[in-house]
C-alpha cells in the first residue's frame, strides 16, 4: 500500500491467470524481486545478502553434520573427530559451519552498525529493525548452543557460565538455571537439548528473516542520504530508485563474491584462527580453564558483564537501595541484556529528525566512537578479569549505555544538522554524472 | 565522503585479512636451529627411589620402546618408508610396542602412599567427585603433565632399559588390563586433568616468560604439505618414545596410509598395528591384535601424560601482541612450534614438590613441568640416516603430531586454493557484469 509505486505482475498466459486466480505465488516473487531501490545505494547494502548467504549456509551444512554428530556426553567429541576425520569431506563441512557463525557475525554487525550510522531504526522501519534485533539475539543464542556441541572444555565451561547467568536472578534464578540445563550442572540433558534448540532456532530465524524482508519491502530501503524514495508517481520514483533485478542482485552477488574470496581463504588456510585450542580438549568437569573466553563475537557484552563488579560504585548504589536484591553478579547480567536492550530502543531513543549521520556534523563523531567502543569492549572480553582491563571495561560500557541513553537524545535537540539533498536523485547525480541527465 | 570512507575502510579490513588469512601458518622465517643447547641430560630424574608401597605390575607402561633405541638392528623400524620387507618379525622383537609385555620387568610401578590414592600432590577440586564416578584419583599436581612418567631418561644407556626409568606413581586403576586395550573410558578424564592443568595457564604464556620460537613447517602457508618423510620419522619417535605414556585414541591407525600422511604401506600398518598393545572386541569380550581399523591405544592411569591426538591444535604457540592472537595470522597459530619448544625446552633444573618432580621447562608456561625430558641425542636411530638430535626428534613428532590432530590439512589447503581460484574468476566476471549493468545510470563523475 505504502510501498513505492511501480510495475506489477500481470499475468499473461492462461495458466498463469488460472494459478494467479488461485495462489499469487508469482505476483508475490515477482514484486519482491523487482522492488524499487534507492539508487544510491552503497557498499554498506550488501551485508543482507552475506546474511541470507550464512543463514543458508549454515542450515545446508548444519543438516549433513547432524548425519554423523551424536548428541551424548560420551561421544560427542569423539563424533565430531569422526567427522574430522572418516567422513568424506566432513573436514571442510565442520569448518566451514564453524567459520560461517564467524562469518555470520561478521556481516551482522557491519548490518547493525550501519543501520546506527545511516538511522535506519528510524520512523518508519521500526518493525524491521525491532525484527532484525530478535534475529540477532537468536542468532546469539543458536550460536552459543551450537558452540556447546562439539563438547569441548570451552564447550563445556563456556556453557556453565553463561546458565550461570540465569542463576543470578533473585529468587527464580537457581529453578531457572536447573530448568534450563535439565539438572544441578552441564550434562547430558544439557547437551540434548542444546543440540534440540539449535537444529531448531535457525528456522525460527529464517521464518523472521522473511518477516523483516517483507517489512522492509512495505517500508522501502532507507539510503545513505536519509531522504525517502518520492512516490507521488511511478514515473518520480522511477528517477530516485532502479529495481532490484537486476541491478542491486548483480551488485549484491559481486560484493558476495568478494567476501566469500576472503571466507574461504580463511577457511581453507586458518581455519582454527577464530576458535579456541581448549575446545581441542574434551570436556572435563573437573578441569576449570584459566580464562574462559567466549566466542570472539560475544566478547563487547561479556566485557560489559564482567566490568560491573562489587566495588564499582554504581554497583554499590543499586544494591543497597534495592536492598541486596540486585547484586554485582546480578547488576552485571541486567548490564550485559541491558547493552542489547538500549540498542533495540534506539529508534525510541534518537531524537534526531535527521536520518542519516552524513548531514549530522556532531553525531559523526559520537558515532565513531561507539565503533572503536565496540571493538575496544571486544578486546576487553578477550583479556583476563584484572586490570588495567577491568578499569578500560567500565569505561567502555559506561560510554556504550551513555551513547544510547543520553548522547543521542540530547544530541537530536543540540545538533544543528547540515543541508540534505531535496531528493535522491540530486544526490545521485552530484556523484554521477548519468546519461540520462546529459540527455536532458 | 562517506560512502568513500566506508568502501575504504571495509576494503583495508578486507585487504588486512587476506593477507593474514594467506600468511597463516606461514612462519615467519625462523633461525634454523635452536634451543638444542638448552637441552641437557637431566639428573637421575625418573629414578626417583620408589616409596615403599608395594610395587604392582603394571601390563600397560613397560617403555620396551628405547630398548632398542641404540643398537637397533639394522633395517628394524616398522615405519621405515621404504622398507616392504618384513617389519612385523622385527618390530616384534617388542621395540615398537612399549605396552606389550605383560610382566616386563622394567615396569616399577610405584605406589605413592594408598593405593587408591594418587600423589600426594593432588588437590581434586572440591566439585570433582560427583562428575567423576569413576574413581579416578583426581587430579594431578597442578601443573603434571606426566608425573614421571617419561620412559626415558636422557641420562640413560639405551641398552640398559626402563629398569627404573618408569616410575608410575600408581592410582587404584592402573593394573587393570582393561585400560591398556582402551576399551574403558571411565578414566579416560584424568588425562584431560592433566592437559588442562598444562593448558591452564597456557593463555597466559604471552605475559611469562614462556618463550615459542617459530619453526618454518612444511605444511604451514597456503601450499603447505607434510613432509611424508617426516611424518615417518615422527611417528617413529613417537612409537618409541611418547606412545609409553600418551596415547592417541582418536587417531585411527589406517590412516597411516593415507595420502597426504606418513604414507605407509599397507602391510607395514597392518604390521604396525599388530604391535600395538592387544585391544578388547567388544563383540567377542576377548582381547585380539590391533586391526588398522581400530585406533591407536588409549593411554591412561597415574603419571600417564594427556592423549597427544589433537595436542597440536589444542595449545597454542602464539597470543601476541597483548594478548589480541594476531600475531597468528602470520606465525600460524603455533600448536606444533609449542609442542617443540617443550621437548628442547628442559634446563636441567628441577624442583621436588609434594613429592612430584618437576623440571623446568623454558615453554611451559608455568616454568616447571611434570614430564621428564622424554629426548637425549641418538635416542632414536632413523632409517634414512637423519641425524637424531634433540631439534630434530622434536621437529619430527611435533609435524607427526600436527599430522594426527589435522590429519586433512592438505586436502583442506587444497580445497580452500581451488575454492579461492574459482571464486576470485568468478567475482572478477561478476564484477564486469555489474560495471556493464550500472554504465548506463552510471556515468564517470565529471570533472569541471
Amino acid at each position: 500500500m505504502a510501498g513505492i509505486p511501480h510495475d506489477h505482475y500481470e499475468p499473461g498466459t492462461g495458466f498463469e491467470k488460472w494459478l494467479h486466480r488461485r495462489l499469487p505465488i508469482v505476483a508475490v516473487i515477482y514484486d519482491t524481486i523487482m522492488i524499487p531501490t534507492p539508487k544510491n545505494l552503497n557498499w554498506m547494502w550488501i551485508w543482507g545478502i552475506v546474511l541470507m548467504f550464512c543463514l543458508v549456509l549454515q542450515i545446508i551444512t548444519g543438516i549433513v553434520l547432524v548425519m554423523h554428530y551424536t548428541p551424548h556426553v560420551d561421544m560427542a567429541f569423539a563424533s565430531v573427530e569422526h567427522i574430522m576425520r572418516n567422513v568424506n569431506g566432513g573436514y571442510m563441512l565442520r569448518y566451514l559451519h564453524a567459520n560461517g557463525a564467524s562469518l555470520f557475525f561478521v556481516a551482522v554487525y557491519l548490518h547493525m552498525f550501519r543501520n546506527l550510522y545511516y538511522g535506519n531504526y528510524k520512523a518508519p522501519r521500526e518493525v524491521t529493525y525491532i525484527i532484525g534485533m530478535l534475529i540477532y539475539i537468536l542468532m546469539m543464542a543458536t550460536a552459543f548452543m551450537g558452540y556447546v556441541l562439539p563438547w569441548g572444555q570451552m564447550s563445556f565451561w563456556g556453557a556453565t557460565v553463561i546458565t550461570g547467568l540465569f542463576g543470578a536472578v533473585p529468587g527464580v534464578g537457581g529453578a531457572v538455571q536447573q530448568w534450563l540445563l535439565g539438572g544441578p550442572a552441564v550434562d547430558n540433558a544439557t547437551l540434548n537439548r542444546f543440540f534440540s534448540l539449535h537444529y531448531l532456532l535457525p528456522f525460527v530465524i529464517l521464518g523472521l528473516v522473511i518477516v523483516h524482508i517483507w517489512a522492509f519491502h512495505t517500508t522501502g530501503n532507507n539510503n545513505p542520504t536519509g531522504v525517502e524514495v518520492r512516490r507521488t508517481s511511478k514515473e518520480e520514483a522511477a528517477k530516485d530508485t532502479l529495481p532490484f533485478w537486476p541491478y542491486f542482485v548483480m551488485k549484491d552477488m559481486f560484493a558476495l563474491g568478494v567476501v566469500l574470496v576472503l571466507f574461504f581463504a580463511v577457511v581453507g588456510f586458518m581455519p582454527n584462527y577464530l576458535g579456541h585450542p581448549d575446545n581441542y580438549i574434551e570436556a572435563n568437569p573437573l578441569a576449570t580453564p584459566a580464562h574462559i573466553v567466549p566466542e570472539w563475537y560475544f566478547l563487547p557484552f561479556y566485557a560489559i558483564l564482567r566490568a560491573f563488579t562489587a566495588d564499582v560504585w554504581i554497583v554499590q548504589i543499586v544494591q543497597f537501595l534495592s536492598f541486596g536484591i540486585i547484586d554485582a553478579k546480578f547488576f552485571g547480567v541486567l548490564a550485559m541484556f541491558g547493552a542489547i536492550l538500549v540498542m533495540a530502543l534506539v529508534p525510541w531513543l534518537d531524537t534526531s529528525r535527521v536520518r542519516s549521520g552524513r548531514y549530522r556534523p556532531m553525531f559523526k563523531w559520537w558515532y565513531w566512537l561507539l565503533a572503536f567502543d565496540f571493538v575496544l569492549l571486544m578486546w576487553c572480553g578477550a583479556m583476563p578479569a584484572e586490570e588495567p582491563y577491568a578499569t578500560i571495561s567500565l569505561i567502555a560500557s559506561a560510554y556504550w549505555f551513555a551513547y544510547f541513553l543520553v548522547i543521542l537524545p540530547v544530541l537530536g535537540v543540540i545538533e544543528k544538522p547540515q543541508p540534505m539533498p531535496a531528493t535522491i536523485e540530486e544526490d545521485y547525480l552530484a556523484h554521477h554524472n548519468s546519461p540520462t541527465r546529459m540527455a536532458e | 565522503m562517506t560512502l568513500r570512507t566506508k568502501t575504504l575502510t571495509a576494503a583495508l579490513a578486507l585487504a588486512i585479512s587476506a593477507g593474514g588469512a594467506l600468511a597463516q601458518d606461514a612462519a615467519a622465517p625462523a633461525p634454523a636451529q635452536q634451543g638444542a643447547g638448552t637441552q641437557q641430560p637431566t639428573e637421575p630424574a625418573a629414578t626417583t627411589p620408589a616409596p615403599e608401597g608395594e610395587g604392582v605390575a603394571v601390563p600397560a607402561q613397560a617403555p620396551a620402546a628405547e630398548a632398542g633405541s641404540g643398537e637397533t638392528p639394522a633395517g628394524e623400524s616398522a615405519t621405515a618408508p621404504t622398507q616392504s620387507s618384513e617389519p612385523t618379525s622385527n618390530s616384534a622383537g617388542g621395540e615398537l610396542t612399549p605396552m606389550e609385555a605383560p610382566e616386563a620387568p622394567a615396569a616399577t610401578v610405584t605406589d605413592g602412599e594408598t593405593p587408591a590414592e594418587a600423589p600426594p600432590a593432588e588437590a581434586a577440586p572440591a566439585e570433582a567427585a560427583p562428575a567423576a564416578p569413576a574413581a579416578e584419583p583426581a587430579a594431578e599436581a597442578p601443573a603434571a603433565e606426566a608425573p614421571a612418567a617419561e620412559a626415558d631418561d636422557p641420562e640413560q644407556d639405551a641398552g640398559e632399559e626402563a629398569v627404573d626409568a618408569v616410575q608410575v606413581t600408581e592410582g587404584d586403576e592402573a593394573a587393570a588390563p582393561a585400560e591398556t586395550t582402551g576399551t574403558v573410558v571411565a578414566d579416560e578424564r584424568h588425562d584431560d586433568i592433566e592437559g588442562q592443568a598444562e593448558g591452564e595457564e597456557d593463555h597466559g604464556g604471552d605475559h611469562g616468560a614462556a618463550h615459542i620460537e617459530d619453526i618454518a613447517f612444511s605444511f604451514e602457508g597456503p601450499f603447505g604439505k607434510f613432509d611424508q618423510f617426516q611424518l615417518q620419522r615422527g611417528l617413529q619417535v613417537y612409537t618409541e618414545v611418547c606412545a609409553a605414556c600418551h596415547g592417541m585414541k582418536f587417531v585411527p591407525i589406517r590412516t597411516l596410509h593415507d595420502d597426504g600422511g606418513p604414507g605407509l604401506p599397507e602391510d607395514q600398518v597392518r604390521a604396525y598395528a599388530a604391535n600395538l598393545t592387544p585391544i578388547l572386541d567388544p563383540d567377542t569380550g576377548e582381547e585380539r591384535a590391533r586391526l588398522p581399523t581400530d585406533h591407536f591405544p588409549t593411554v591412561t592411569g597415574d603419571g600417564m601424560g594427556p592423549d597427544l591426538s589433537l595436542m597440536a591444535k589444542a595449545r597454542a604457540g602464539f597470543h601476541g601482541p597483548y594478548g589480541t592472537g594476531i600475531n597468528q595470522l602470520l606465525k600460524g597459530i603455533g600448536g606444533p612450534e609449542y609442542i617443540h619448544a617443550i621437548l628442547t625446552g628442559y634446563t636441567g633444573e628441577e624442583v621436588e614438590q609434594a613429592g612430584t618432580v618437576l623440571y623446568q621447562n623454558t615453554a611451559f608456561p608455568s616454568g616447571y613441568i611434570a614430564m621428564p625430558p622424554p629426548l637425549s641425542d641418538d635416542l632414536v636411530t632413523y632409517e634414512d640416516g637423519t641425524p637424531a638430535t634433540v631439534d630434530q626428534m622434536a621437529r619430527d613428532v611435533s609435524a607427526f603430531l600436527m599430522w594426527t590432530a589435522e590429519p586433512k590439512l592438505t586436502y583442506r589447503k587444497q580445497v580452500g586454493l581451488v575454492s579461492v581460484l574459482f571464486l576470485i574468476a568468478l567475482t572478477s566476471l561478476l564484477y564486469l557484469t555489474n560495471k556493464r549493468l550500472w554504465a548506463p545510470h552510471k556515468g564517470k563523475k565529471q570533472h569541471s
